[in-house]
């Protein structure tokens, strides 16, 4: 999944770290780290997944960290390492401060076809990925990044922020807020809710008219209106693969397939009520609806029958 | 099928899902586990970064990814296990809230896949150094090592640390 980086980098990037945390750097050393990460994007790639590791052991309390991990399919006891007591040293401050341009207020204004799919990288290294018929506008602050989303479906992978306070990420729709605490999800906003899957890390969902909200985390779903949020589910994949242009369905009904298809075609796509709840599996690609079509049409005892281009119907066979 | 629908994971998802799911079902003894996990493995394939062709053994490829995430989620069940027994033996104002608990569940897997292959000292040394914070002639005097070799536990466990993060 990651980029990769090579080993030597790596392998300085260690190197690094040991001396930094050995106690024993100086103020040179300090410089010259600064330096090194400025050689190439691998070397900065390197520092930040540095940043990130280290960020992991001080996302844990100690306390339950080294339990844990002993508990973990490993017999060995750490033994007197225990007696010896807790001692903590100064946590991420030791390390170095983030080293980053001024921060600039950048806004935008974002539109998708039907049918079209567009990736944005914003400056702070978040991912969009806006799907079909969507509309957006990007405010990010000094205070805060924030997507409002208008009309469509959006799915972020967040980064660690780089400005040198935490700035919240949110993503705005008629209903409410969505609030990144993690970082891979995606909302799409409906006519009388929105909806939300997270995908990895977690999202706190905070409708208009409510005093509080609910955390999704990864793996689950849920909607929300503008006072009221919905019943947790288990995340459904299948809708979120259209990240890959492709609808991968499980058991999902005809109707709602063909709702789901509708989105990436112009016109109207619907089909008999005899077949509406027909159990579908398999894989349909979103940008050409017309072979997801012929696909139903090879697989089920359905046939497809089209006036004009336009009002497509399909029917029992 | 129709020929003109030459997409290659239609193809596959045609023609393997069914076999996937049972060799899956046979594996685990559960229906609903395998139909979870045949879905995983083909949104695996669909979403793995460069995905051009499926080579001419799918079938391998397809077992090979499902192989991967079943043993992804009996590893994930086993950090949960130890999560839940510690936090079983902390005082009640030390429990993570809800809020906090898929984070440092998350951490700590990540920690564990990347500690996963040291061997007992350095992975030893380095939690000593990264949990308990001690500093490097500590963890040597606990260890009854040198200092020198304190720093290449150090050095080895953030080198496997940044190859797997």
């Amino acid at each position: 999944m990651n980029p990769s980086i090579d080993p030597l980098i790596l392998g300085e990037a260690a190197d690094w770290m040991v001396q930094l945390q050995s106690g024993s750097a100086t103020d040179e050393d300090r410089r010259a780290i600064a330096q090194w990460q400025g050689r190439s994007a691998q070397h900065a790639q390197a520092w930040q997944r540095a940043q990130a590791v280290l960020g992991d052991f001080n996302s844990v309390p100690a306390s339950i960290a080294g339990d844990t991990l002993k508990r973990i399919g490993r017999k060995k006891s750490l033994g007197r390492r225990q007696a010896l007591g807790l001692l903590l040293l100064a946590g991420p401050a030791t390390w170095l401060a983030w080293q980053q341009k001024p921060w600039q207020a950048w806004t935008a204004d974002q539109h998708t076809a039907i049918g079209e799919q567009r990736n944005l990288t914003l400056p702070d290294g978040t991912r969009l990925l806006i799907n079909t018929a969507s509309s957006l506008n990007i405010a990010f602050t000094d205070q805060v990044r924030r997507i409002d989303l208008l009309q469509g479906e959006v799915m972020i992978t967040t980064a660690k922020d780089p400005a040198p306070t935490h700035r919240a990420f949110i993503v705005q729709t008629r209903h409410g807020t969505a609030r990144a605490l993690g970082t891979h999800f995606s909302v799409r906003v409906g006519e009388h809710s929105s909806r939300v899957a997270v995908l990895e890390g977690a999202v706190e969902m905070l409708p208009a008219r409510a005093s509080r909200g609910l955390i999704l985390k990864a793996g689950e779903q849920s909607a929300f209106g503008s006072d009221s949020v919905a019943a947790v589910a288990p995340l459904d994949s299948s809708a979120l693969t259209w990240e890959n242009g492709m609808l991968l369905a499980q058991h999902m009904r005809l109707a709602d397939l063909l709702d789901e298809l509708g989105r990436y075609r112009r016109g109207v796509l619907r089909c008999h009520a005899s077949v509406a709840g027909l159990s579908v599996s398999g894989a349909f690609p979103l940008r050409e609806t017309d072979a997801s079509l012929r696909l139903l049409q090879d697989t089920l005892p359905v046939k497809v029958s089209s006036l004009t281009g336009y009002w497509v119907t399909l029917e029992p066979r | 099928m129709s020929s003109s629908l030459n997409l290659p994971i239609q193809d596959l998802y045609c023609e393997h899902h069914g076999w996937l799911y049972r060799w899956l079902d046979r594996k685990l003894g559960n229906a609903n586990d395998a139909a979870d996990l045949a879905h995983d493995t083909f949104m695996r394939l669909l979403t793995r970064p460069g995905s051009g062709g499926f080579g001419s053994e799918p079938r391998a490829l397809l077992t090979h990814i499902a192989k991967g995430l079943m043993i992804d989620s009996w590893r994930r069940q086993e950090v949960e296990r130890a999560y839940l027994e510690t936090i079983a033996h902390l005082p009640e104002q030390q429990v993570p809230s809800p809020e906090t608990r898929w984070l440092i569940l998350e951490a700590l897997y990540r920690i564990e896949a990347m500690l996963r292959d040291l061997p007992e000292k350095t992975r030893q040394a380095f939690l000593m150094a990264q949990i308990d914070g001690l500093t490097y002639q500590q963890i040597a005097d606990e260890l009854k090592v040198s200092l020198v070799s304190v720093k290449r536990y150090m050095r080895d466990a953030f080198l496997a640390c940044l190859s797997v993060a």
